[in-house]
């Protein structure tokens, strides 16, 4: 099974599988530990990290401000994505753990190349890091950290991102789980008697 | 809630049904209120509705409810000249595995067959390559259990203008209009074609004493928190357990019918979750694990007698699989949907559900319009038009401006019958139990490939006439992802050409009964869960009149 395994990992790495996120492997029990553990660290006020050093936080924090800024609306930093991040690298997606670590070592390499003074992604300014982004935006790492963006941005408040319900308000998606008709313009006006609908 | 009755596994009880799922649901309800005495063993947890949740990390991302991948692996591979990968998440074969099973986490679409899907053989002639054949059965012969299906699983619907001939009207009327229905009307009649309100097996009213739509939004591989999703856990099910004849045994994973010197099954062996081995005794099963699983139950449980799995003296156990076509696209409008909102799918079109020989290939089919996309899976991908940036500031803008702008045109379709197709036991790879992982071998018909594209051009069309701002296909692929696994242990009459007679008997083992989507003869126009419950309410019904006359 080891060579399958290996295979897996290939295929999860470079492909755009339907979830577009197959690059993160999940793990039942410990997705549930991981909102348990979010609740309460949310409860008890916890904003340290746990798994993730300072400096790696402050990384991946600036990496997720570039995949979804914040603008005239709050973006990845007011959602607390690395938050959500710092317990999902600790619990259910723990297996990303070492490929985020390494992606950051890689990054660090390149921005020699980029910037004479800054040694962290962070000290990059924007054109920098952008330009920085966009050579790495095809790699796993790159897609692991925009998967967990993504998710800390949309994911139910519970995991510990989309603090305040910040990602859902954006797209407009009001979190409430029972609505009553008319639902949305054309068939309140289909309602009205317009569209086809009745008079 | 009560789980019913209680057998010792040691008890020989009349029936054990394998599977709680559309089939295994009613065929439970249907014995157990016949008098039979019935043990269900359901591979997943008992939950109740109250313990669903909205959790889109959980249910679509960790396969919360269909069963982890790392606990359930599965292989695939396009032919049997590769080697099988392991695949995904997401898995390939997805189903559900708790009570219920996957009538949890359908949609809920319930279009009947119609009178050319169990005939299309005679009327088209043979395809070369191919198990194209008639059905051993007629529509008519299947109405009356279609209309049971319509009012006692509870199908909210209206007549439409290409039905089948029907009994009975409706039990409850079609679920408020969406605004992607009302743009789908509107594109679709600018083309001179026939929207109607879909039927769903989701209540629009209050009926059979079950509460109707919330409109939480969460139907597509959710589970329903207020029962008003007919799935087989919300109505069949707890009547068969109030029978007091009826034991719903969940967490107990089947891996091996036993059978004896005389070729019948007489115990299922199985785990509960604890790992502790048991056997049921039983004077018959009836198999109902879904097409995927019970071909690996059948093929698992091979014997001196069944050297090539059991009930496969055909060879056909695993193949002719069908999984149905789906092409999509998406169409973006100038004022918001907030298609979020109700449930999936409100209108659909069936002009283009015959076989059209104008068109040079075979195949039909049925469109419908839906959002199928959830906060996550939004921003990750399905927000993203093709070349659109997917990431920075723009992206953060599209995501914004169209969540509640947006709607899809799916399209469902026919896949044909190939013996390549199907679902074998993995050599190598184990899943949790060390049982075989579900390895499967699929790679659609051209003509099947060339019904999605005619399609998804169709949808586009609607999608321009009915005014989008911007709207674009999804690149079609082949088929990765089966929901529907149709076929895998096909009815007929010849036993050396099908699995199962008509009324769902094994040919080689008299007290064996196997009925749901792998009875299957050819794949519908992709809503098969409205046939796989009529089917199963005709299999019980002569199933119980068979045990009654000593003829099992």
């Amino acid at each position: 099974m080891s060579d399958k395994t290996a295979t897996r990992r290939e295929f999860l790495g470079s492909s755009g599988a339907l979830m577009g996120s197959a690059w993160v492997a999940f793990h039942l029990p410990a997705i549930r530990a991981a909102a348990a553990h979010a609740r309460n660290a949310l409860a008890r006020g916890v904003t340290s990290f746990e798994v993730l050093t300072a400096e790696e936080a402050a990384e991946l924090d600036a990496i997720a401000m570039q995949i979804l800024p914040t603008d005239d609306t709050p973006g990845a930093h007011e959602a607390g994505v690395v938050h959500f991040m710092d317990r999902a690298l600790g619990t259910f997606a723990y297996q990303l753990l070492s490929g985020i670590r390494e992606g950051l070592e890689d990054l660090h390499g390149r921005i020699a190349t980029h910037s004479a003074v800054a040694r962290r992604f962070h000290d990059l300014d924007d054109d920098e890091q952008k330009t920085l982004l966009r050579e790495i935006e095809k790699t796993p790492f790159f897609g692991g950290v925009r998967f967990l963006t993504v998710a800390g941005m949309f994911a139910d408040p519970s995991y510990g991102g989309n603090r305040d319900r910040v990602g859902w308000t954006l797209i407009g998606f009001d979190g409430h789980f029972a609505h009553q008709p008319p639902f949305g313009y054309y068939d309140r006006a289909y309602a009205a008697g317009r569209e086809g609908g009745p008079p | 809630m009560t789980r019913g009755a209680r057998f010792s596994p040691r008890q020989e009880v009349d029936f054990v049904v394998i599977g709680s799922g559309a089939a295994g649901g009613v065929i439970a309800k249907e014995l157990a209120t016949r008098g039979f005495d019935v043990v269900v063993l359901e591979q997943g947890p008992y939950l109740r509705e109250h313990e669903f949740k909205h959790d889109e990390l959980g249910y679509l991302f960790n396969q919360e409810i269909m069963g982890p991948p790392q606990e359930h692996p599965q292989t695939f591979r396009r032919t049997e000249a590769e080697e099988a990968q392991l695949w995904g998440p997401p898995s390939p074969l997805i189903y559900a595995r708790v009570v219920g099973g996957s009538s949890v986490h359908f949609t809920g679409n319930y279009w009947r067959f119609r009178e050319i899907d169990f005939v299309e053989r005679s009327r088209l002639g043979p395809i070369a390559g191919t198990g194209f054949a008639d059905w051993p059965l007629t529509y008519d012969e299947l109405e009356p259990y279609y209309t049971q299906v319509e009012w006692e699983i509870g199908v909210s619907g209206a007549p439409g203008p290409f039905d089948p001939p029907r009994s009975r009207p409706f039990p409850v009327p079609p679920l408020p209009v969406k605004s992607s229905g009302v743009l789908f009307e509107r594109g679709a009649r600018k083309l001179g074609l026939h929207p109607q309100p879909a039927p769903m097996a989701i209540l629009s009213q209050p009926h059979n004493e079950r509460s109707p739509c919330v409109h939480c939004g969460f139907c597509t591989l959710f589970a329903c928190e207020v029962g008003a999703k007919s799935s087989s856990l919300s109505t069949v099910i707890p009547i068969a357990v109030a029978t007091g004849r009826c034991e719903v045994r969940p967490l107990s994973t089947v891996y091996r019918l036993v059978t004896d010197a005389t070729g019948r099954v007489t115990e299922v062996a199985y785990w509960d979750e604890n790992g502790t081995e048991h056997a049921q005794l039983a004077k018959a099963v009836v198999l109902c694990a879904n097409g995927a699983e019970t071909a690996r139950l059948l093929l698992m449980s091979e014997s001196t007698r069944f050297p090539h799995g059991l009930a496969n003296s055909s060879g056909l156990v695993g193949k002719y699989l069908m999984a149905n076509g789906l092409s999509f696209a998406w169409g973006v409008f100038e004022h918001p949907l907030n298609e979020h909102k109700s449930q999936q799918v409100t209108r659909i079109v069936l002009d283009f559900y015959d076989t059209d020989p104008a068109r040079g290939f075979y195949g039909g089919g049925g469109m419908d319009a839906r959002f199928l996309t959830f906060p996550i899976l939004f921003g990750l991908q399905d927000g993203v038009p093709p070349g659109g940036p997917t990431w920075g500031a723009e992206y953060k803008r599209t995501l914004r401006e169209t969540y509640t702008h947006m709607m899809q045109v799916v399209g469902h379709t026919t896949s044909l019958p190939l013996q390549s197709n199907n679902v074998t036991l993995d050599p190598t790879v184990k899943d949790v139990w060390g049982r075989p992982a579900l390895r499967l071998t699929y790679k659609d018909h051209p003509d099947d490939m060339a019904m999605m594209r005619f399609f998804q051009e169709k949808a586009l069309e609607i999608l321009d006439a009915a005014g989008a701002t911007k709207a674009w296909p999804v690149p079609l692929q082949e088929t990765s992802l089966v929901a529907h696994m149709l076929g895998t242990c096909r009815m007929g009459d010849d036993p050396r050409t099908s699995v199962v007679d008509r009324y769902h008997r094994a040919h080689d083992v008299s007290n064996l009964f196997i009925c749901d989507g792998s009875s299957f003869v050819t794949s519908g126009r992709g809503q098969p869960t409205m046939t796989i419950q009529a089917l199963a309410y005709r299999a019980a019904e002569h199933i119980g009149r068979s045990a009654r006359r000593g003829e099992i």
